[in-house]
């Protein structure tokens, strides 16, 4: 190690490497030998214990300590004029120079295997979740998903004592309401009724909310005009005012604001690369994707049937 | 012996082709085409003369596509777009042209063709194409609509109303009726929107035009017309026969009554009701 680090080897962020020791470093460690020392003297009336097993105690603290590492290593220029002190705490208590050397390299292999058996844990986790829906690749039946909702609140009705069909009773106010106000709600048009008179009107309704009504500029333009309420059978029906070049551009602007926003009506899906491919071109898959859309879920059972090989029972 | 045609073994063969086999070799074969064989390469257009050539290439073949699908409203949509954004907007505005030859009924086109006016800032050019939409296809709402807007957005108050005043001719839905109104409520013409409603309630005659007219009242007018407005009415409540939106109509006119502090003409109101119509659970 050709580098000195600013680290306290009792320190519990010893085992990462950017760890810079600060005040805050110092008073953990003064605790941890408060309390090491008590239970040395209760462990010492027990057993000769040795000295690695006092130090196991510490090693709890490199698992959690991995957390605190983000800020700290900015706090550099105060670990330069505590260098001093750590050397001192070194020399006063005489037990802990041991776990500079060996004690530290365990408290590393410790802390990087709970690590690992901490990750493999979370891996084996997902991969089951990846591996268990490919038994019924097109679609989820509703049995499942009504398993699947037991499970997650399950626990949580066993613990009020209540049944699956009151369910409801698990809602905080707010969801309720939220609940409520969807009930309320009149479905949105689709279809053929997407344009209906009452889209129209509220489209329309819309966009006229970003025109600044000019009421001086109304009147002005009164004055000037002496046919100003004119008929639709009126004869200057040819005659347009100047408009100026500003109003021009916002007219534009607005437009191709409207325009954008076109572009977020439908999203993009995901693609997914897992699925299997029945398609032998691209106007194949979204041909397929289509009639997935319209006969997916009447088409299901049978699916799954063909793919199993057998027909269930029931 | 006939062998042609007919296998005598009729086993299956030790070696089995899976249907996911031949999708994957029809998607190689696919990638192949697309990727590695039959694509032209990738050119870059460095001046005139070869955009000239990209030009007249993409014209070829826009108007091969139009010759064979020309009732596909689409390829023709594509080919004026790609003829605004070489920026030849004479071009464009004859395919346009020609594609309404081709369909005028369709509202769609007209409304990308104005837009395409619109956005390039040749405003006559949009007024003229607006107008022989609304001519042709007075009952489409939206031409109606993005007219007006237009002529909104660019200030033109004069010409805004005079379409307007057009479109009220054709006696159109409720909401459009209620747009001009709102209109001419927003530069606060008063009397003119009084006017219109008196029109409105005569082309709707519904009880719910009435409830709306009342309403304007209550909030621009004063008690006297108010009352007027709710007098009359009432016959044609009363002969009508719709008792929800007539129990809508009691409700808000007892409640004009109270707030007038009127309140035995407002339990007249209620008696009246009660005769006449069966309330489902008036809140007195």
């Amino acid at each position: 190690m050709s580098e000195e680090r600013d680290v306290h080897p009792d320190c519990r962020n010893a085992s990462n490497p950017y760890h810079e020791c600060t005040d805050y470093c110092f008073r953990v460690i003064a605790e941890a030998k408060l309390r090491m020392q008590l239970h040395h003297q209760s462990v010492a009336q027990a057993s000769g214990g040795s000295r690695r097993e006092e130090a196991i105690p510490n090693e709890l603290y490199p698992d959690e300590g991995t957390h605190d590492d983000g800020p700290r290593p900015e706090e550099n220029s105060d670990s330069e004029p505590d260098q001093p002190e750590p050397a001192q705490e070194n020399m006063e208590d005489g037990s802990f120079p041991k776990l500079s050397s060996r004690q530290k390299k365990w408290m590393e292999l410790r802390a990087k295997m709970q690590e690992a058996k901490k990750r493999n844990q979370i891996e084996i986790a997902n991969e089951k979740k990846r591996m268990e829906p490919p038994t019924e690749s097109r679609g989820v039946s509703k049995q499942k998903w009504l398993e699947d909702r037991k499970k997650k609140i399950g626990k949580l009705l066993d613990a009020n004592g209540l049944d699956m069909t009151k369910a409801y009773m698990l809602d905080t106010q707010e969801a309720a309401e939220e609940k409520y106000k969807k009930w309320d709600k009149d479905p949105a048009p689709f279809g053929w009724d997407v344009f209906n008179q009452r889209t129209l009107y509220n489209a329309y309704k819309k966009r006229t909310k970003n025109i600044e009504v000019d009421v001086e500029e109304y009147n002005r333009m009164k004055e000037a005009d002496p046919e100003f309420y004119r008929d639709a059978s009126s004869l200057q029906y040819g005659k347009a005012p100047k408009i100026s070049e500003d109003k021009i551009d916002k007219m534009v602007q607005e437009l191709k604001d409207r325009d954008a926003k076109r572009g977020s009506f439908s999203r993009r899906r995901k693609f997914n690369d897992e699925k299997d491919v029945d398609s032998i071109n691209d106007r194949n898959e979204h041909f397929n994707k289509k009639i997935e859309r319209a006969f997916g879920k009447y088409t299901l059972e049978i699916k799954n049937n063909l793919e199993r090989g057998t027909a269930l029972p029931d | 012996m006939r062998i042609c045609g007919g296998a005598k073994n009729k086993n299956y063969g030790p070696i089995q082709i899976t249907a996911e086999q031949i999708v994957g070799e029809a998607r190689e074969l696919e990638e192949s085409v697309i990727h590695r064989h039959h694509r032209p390469p990738k050119q870059k257009i460095n001046d005139g003369t070869e955009l000239g050539e990209y030009r007249l290439r993409k014209r070829k073949e826009f108007e091969d596509l139009i010759r064979r699908v020309g009732w596909n409203v689409k390829v023709w949509v594509k080919y004026a777009e790609w003829e605004e954004s070489q920026k030849d907007f004479d071009r464009a505005r004859s395919v346009w042209e020609r594609v309404l030859e081709v369909d005028y009924k369709n509202h769609r086109l007209w409304l990308k063709y104005a837009e395409f006016e619109m956005k390039n800032r040749f405003i006559n050019h949009a007024r003229n194409v607006w107008h022989r939409a609304i001519t042709l296809l007075p009952r489409v709402d939206q031409l109606w609509y993005k007219y007006i807007h237009m002529e909104n957005m660019l200030g033109n108050v004069v010409g805004v109303r005079r379409i307007f005043e057009m479109w009220m001719e054709w006696m159109p839905e409720r909401h459009a009726w209620l747009s001009y109104i709102k209109f001419e409520l927003k530069y606060k013409e008063i009397q003119h929107a009084r006017d219109l409603f008196e029109r409105f309630v005569l082309c709707h005659p519904t009880v719910a035009s009435w409830i709306r007219y009342a309403k304007f009242e209550i909030n621009n007018g004063d008690a006297c017309s108010t009352r007027n407005v709710f007098e009359r009415a009432l016959d044609k409540v009363v002969a009508a026969e719709d008792d929800e939106e007539a129990h809508k109509f009691f409700v808000a006119f007892a409640d004009f009554e109270a707030s007038c502090n009127e309140t035995h003409r407002a339990e007249c109101i209620y008696q009246f009701a009660l005769h006449h119509h069966v309330p489902k659970g008036i809140n007195c």
